[in-house]
C-alpha cells in the first residue's frame, strides 16, 4: 500500500482495541515467574514457585498423568479423523456416489451446525451403546463431531489437484484404489498435516465432552484438571498457580501454533465456528 | 496407428460418453465413505433423531432412562386424593397386612434381625397372619428373646408386612391383580385409573412444548439469546473484525503480523484457560477492579457482581474468539480487490476514509453476510464459554436457550435432569439452526460448491 496516509494513529487505535488481549496474555506470561502483594498487580519478586506443581504432586496432584491423558484423547482423535475424512474426502470429491450433492448438502450443514446441540442425544446414545463413562465414547463422539469438518478441508484439498494426475495413472492400468493411494495421497500432503494438527489441537483442548460424557471415568484430562483446580476453593483462588498450570496446558498448543502458523490460518480461514 | 485401435478408442469414447448421461455408482466410493457413515449416523443422526423422539416425553432422572414400573407410592395417593380420590379408597389401598411366611422371614434375616429370636417368631407363629400391626407388635413382645427396644420390636414387625404400598411390579397386570386383591371394595375403574398413574418410567407427551409456549421464562431466554447473538455478531465478529480486517490491511507488515496473531490467541487458547484468564481479568482483586480502585472507580466482581457488567463481559469473552473469524475472512477478502482500484482513487485524492466507504465496503457485502449467517448459527448454540464462566448468572440473566437446555439436561444442580424438556429445547434449536443452514446455503449458490466430479470412471 502507498504511504501517503498517516499509520500511526490507526495503529494506536489498534493497540487500544487491542488491550485486553495483550494484558490477558501479557500477566499469564508474567504471573507465572513472579509474585505481586496483594491487591497490587505490578511483581515484585520473580520466583519460580508456582512451578513447583511440576515435580511436587501435593501441590495440586499429579499434572503428568493428566498431561498423559489429554495426549492419548488428542492422538485418539487424529487416529479416527485423519484416516477417515482423507477416504470419505475422496469419494466425495471424486468419485460418483447416489445422493452426492444431497451427502455433500448434509456435510456442510452439519460442518456449520454447532454439534453441541445434539450433546444430549449424544449422552442417550453412549448411555445405550454403554460407552457412557468411558473414555472410548468420548473419543468417538468428539471423533465423528470432527469428521464433517474434516471431510470438507480434505474435499477442498483433492479438489485442487489435477486429474490429469489421476487420469494418467488410471490409463497406465492402475487401480482406482492404488491412484488413490500413490498418486493423491502425496498431493494432498499439506491437508493431512494441517488437519492433524487442527484435530490434535482440538482434542487436546477439548473440555465439555470429557467432563459430560465420561464423569466417572479416571482418565481425567488436563482440561477437566484444570478446571476443577480452579473450583476447588482451597486454594483460595491463587491465580499464580492456575496461570502456570495453565501455561502448562498450553505449552503444545503454542508450539504446534508456531510451527505450523501458515497452514492453520488456511484451515481457520476455511472456517472453524467460535 | 491401425484400424481396430480407432475402432477401440471409439467404442470406449462412446461408452464414456453414455456413462456422462447416466453414471454409474461406484463401489469404491460408497466403501471409502462407509467408516465416515457409520460414525456420522451413529454419532449425529441417531442423536438428533432421539433428540426428536425424546422432545415429547417427560424423561427425566426420575422416570429413569430405561422402562419403567408399577409403583403406588404413600405420595401417589396423596396425590391422588387432591384429584378425587375417596378417602376409603386410599385407606383400602394403603392398608397392610401381616403373615409370617418365608418371604418375610428371609427379608427379616438380610435386615440383621436376631436369629434367635427370628427362629421362635418361625415356631410359633408360621403361616399365621394379622390384619393389625399393632396386634403382631404385641404378640411379639411376648416372646422370650424379644427385644427391649421397641424401635426394635417395630422394625422386625415390619419385615412382615406385605402392602400394594412401595413395591414394584414389572406389568400393569399384576399390579392390577395385586390391588384387587388388596382391596375388593375399589371400583376397577379406580383401579385402572391408579395403575396408570403409577407407572414411573417416561411417557410420550406433549407438555414439553406446551410448557415452553406458555411459561414467562421461554421470552426472557429468547431476548437474552437475541441480545447475546445481536451483540456479539454486530460489535466483534463483524463489527471488529471488519475494523481489524481494515486496519490491518494498512499498516505494514510486521504490525500486521503481530496484532494478527495476537488475536489469534484467544481461538487457539484451550477454554477452560481461557476462561480464567476472564475470571482473572474481572474478578475481585483481578486487574479491572484493581485498576478501577486506584481511578476510584466501582471496584467489584465484574463477571458476576452486577447484570450490565456481567452482560459485557460475556460479550467481549466471546466477541474475542470471534473477531479473530471475522478478521481472517474479511482478510482474505480485501486481499482479492483489485489494488488498481485502490491506486486509482488514490490518484484522484481520495482520503482513506473514502476509500474504506466507497470502494472497500460495497466489495466487502458478501463476506459481511457470510460471517453474520455462519456466526448466527455457532452462537446461538454455544455456552461452553458462559457455562464456564458467568454460568448465566447473576441469577438467570444472562442465560441464553442453548445453556438452559443444557443444564436443564444435563448439569443442574437439583439432581433432577430433566431430559425431555432439555431435549425439547434443544430441538427448537436443531430446527432453528437447520432452517437457518438450508437458507444460506441458498443464499451462498451451494450448487456451485458441489459441482459434479472431474471423472467418473
Amino acid at each position: 500500500m502507498t504511504k501517503n496516509f498517516a499509520i500511526f494513529p490507526l495503529i494506536v487505535l489498534l493497540t487500544l482495541v487491542s488491550l485486553p488481549i495483550a494484558v490477558m496474555y501479557g500477566f499469564l506470561i508474567l504471573d507465572t515467574f513472579t509474585d505481586a502483594p496483594p491487591g497490587e498487580l505490578w511483581p515484585d519478586r520473580f520466583t519460580l514457585a508456582h512451578w513447583r506443581f511440576l515435580w511436587d504432586p501435593s501441590v495440586v496432584g499429579n499434572v503428568w498423568k493428566a498431561a498423559g491423558n489429554s495426549l492419548i484423547l488428542a492422538v485418539s482423535i487424529i487416529v479416527i479423523v485423519v484416516p477417515i475424512s482423507s477416504l470419505a474426502g475422496y469419494a466425495v470429491s471424486r468419485l460418483n456416489l447416489p445422493f452426492r450433492r444431497f451427502f455433500l448438502a448434509g456435510i456442510m450443514v452439519m460442518h456449520a451446525f454447532p454439534a453441541v446441540t445434539l450433546l444430549i442425544g449424544v449422552f442417550f446414545v453412549l448411555k445405550f451403546t454403554g460407552l457412557y463413562n468411558t473414555m472410548i465414547g468420548v473419543i468417538l463422539v468428539k471423533g465423528s463431531l470432527m469428521l464433517p469438518f474434516g471431510i470438507w478441508i480434505m474435499k477442498g484439498f483433492y479438489d485442487a489437484v489435477p486429474w490429469e494426475i489421476e487420469m494418467a495413472g488410471v490409463q497406465d492400468g492402475a487401480s482406482r484404489l492404488t491412484v488413490f493411494r500413490r498418486l493423491i495421497l502425496p498431493q494432498v500432503k499439506p491437508g493431512l498435516v494441517a488437519l492433524s494438527v487442527f484435530a490434535f489441537l482440538d482434542g487436546w483442548g477439548e473440555y465439555l465432552l470429557p467432563r459430560i460424557l465420561a464423569p466417572g471415568s479416571d482418565m481425567e484430562v488436563l482440561s477437566v484438571f484444570l478446571n476443577e483446580l480452579v473450583q476447588a476453593d482451597q486454594l483460595g483462588y491463587d491465580f499464580n498457580l492456575f496461570k502456570s498450570v495453565g501455561v502448562f496446558y498450553t505449552l503444545p498448543v503454542i508450539i504446534l501454533f508456531v510451527l505450523f502458523q501458515n497452514r492453520l490460518m488456511n484451515i481457520f480461514g476455511g472456517g472453524t465456528k467460535g | 496407428m491401425s484400424s481396430s485401435a480407432d475402432l477401440n478408442t471409439g467404442v470406449a469414447r462412446k461408452s464414456r460418453r453414455s456413462d456422462r448421461r447416466r453414471p454409474r455408482i461406484s463401489g469404491l466410493g460408497l466403501a471409502l465413505l462407509a467408516p465416515a457413515l457409520f460414525l456420522l449416523s451413529l454419532f449425529f443422526f441417531a442423536p438428533v433423531i432421539l433428540t426428536g423422539v425424546f422432545a415429547f416425553t417427560d424423561l427425566s432422572t426420575s422416570t429413569g432412562i430405561g422402562r419403567g414400573q408399577y409403583v403406588v407410592t404413600p405420595n401417589l395417593l396423596r396425590q391422588l386424593g387432591d384429584q378425587g380420590l375417596t378417602e376409603d379408597d386410599a385407606t383400602a389401598i394403603a392398608s397392610v397386612s401381616i403373615s409370617i411366611d418365608e418371604a418375610g422371614i428371609a427379608r427379616a434375616t438380610e435386615g440383621g434381625v436376631d436369629p434367635d429370636f427370628l427362629s421362635e417368631i418361625e415356631d410359633r407363629f408360621a403361616g399365621e397372619s394379622f390384619d393389625d400391626p399393632r396386634a403382631f407388635s404385641r404378640e411379639l413382645r411376648g416372646l422370650p428373646n424379644a427385644p427391649r427396644r421397641p424401635r426394635e420390636l417395630t422394625q422386625t414387625a415390619e419385615y412382615f408386612e406385605t402392602s400394594v404400598l412401595n413395591t414394584r411390579f414389572d406389568n400393569p397386570e399384576a399390579l392390577t391383580a395385586q390391588l384387587a386383591d388388596v382391596a375388593p371394595d375399589v371400583s376397577s375403574d379406580t383401579i385402572a385409573w391408579i395403575v396408570d398413574r403409577s407407572y414411573t418410567g417416561a411417557r410420550f407427551t406433549t407438555a414439553n412444548f406446551e410448557r415452553l409456549a406458555t411459561q414467562k421464562e421461554t421470552l426472557r431466554l429468547i431476548g437474552n439469546t437475541a441480545l447475546y447473538v445481536a451483540a456479539t455478531l454486530g460489535l466483534f465478529n463483524v463489527g471488529l473484525g471488519l475494523f481489524l480486517a481494515i486496519v490491518l490491511f494498512y499498516t505494514p507488515k510486521p504490525v500486521t503480523s503481530f496484532y494478527s496473531t495476537l488475536w489469534l490467541l484467544p481461538r487457539i487458547t484451550p477454554l477452560v484457560l481461557y476462561a480464567i484468564m476472564w475470571k482473572w481479568f474481572t474478578w475481585e482483586d483481578g486487574f479491572l477492579p484493581i485498576i478501577a480502585d486506584q481511578l476510584g472507580l466501582p471496584s467489584f466482581n465484574y463477571m458476576k457482581g452486577s447484570v450490565v457488567t456481567a452482560w459485557m463481559t460475556m460479550i467481549s469473552l466471546n466477541g474475542f474468539i470471534g473477531a479473530s473469524f471475522g478478521l481472517i475472512l474479511f482478510s482474505g477478502a480485501l486481499r482479492a480487490i483489485p489494488m488498481q482500484q485502490l491506486w486509482a482513487s488514490e490518484v484522484d485524492g481520495a482520503n482513506r476514509w473514502q476509500q474504506v466507504r466507497r470502494i472497500i465496503l460495497p466489495q466487502m457485502r458478501w463476506p459481511i453476510l457470510f460471517v453474520t449467517s455462519y456466526q448466527t448459527l455457532s452462537l446461538l448454540s454455544s455456552y461452553e464459554q458462559i457455562w464456564l464462566t458467568t454460568n448465566g448468572g447473576p441469577g438467570r440473566t444472562t442465560t441464553v436457550w442453548a445453556l438452559e437446555a443444557f443444564t436443564t439436561a444435563l448439569s443442574n444442580y437439583t439432581g433432577n435432569l430433566q431430559y425431555g424438556l432439555g431435549a425439547a429445547m434443544a430441538l427448537v434449536l436443531v430446527v432453528v439452526g437447520l432452517v437457518l443452514s438450508i437458507i444460506y446455503l441458498r443464499l451462498f449458490k451451494f450448487s456451485e460448491l458441489v459441482s459434479r466430479p472431474k471423472i467418473e470412471l
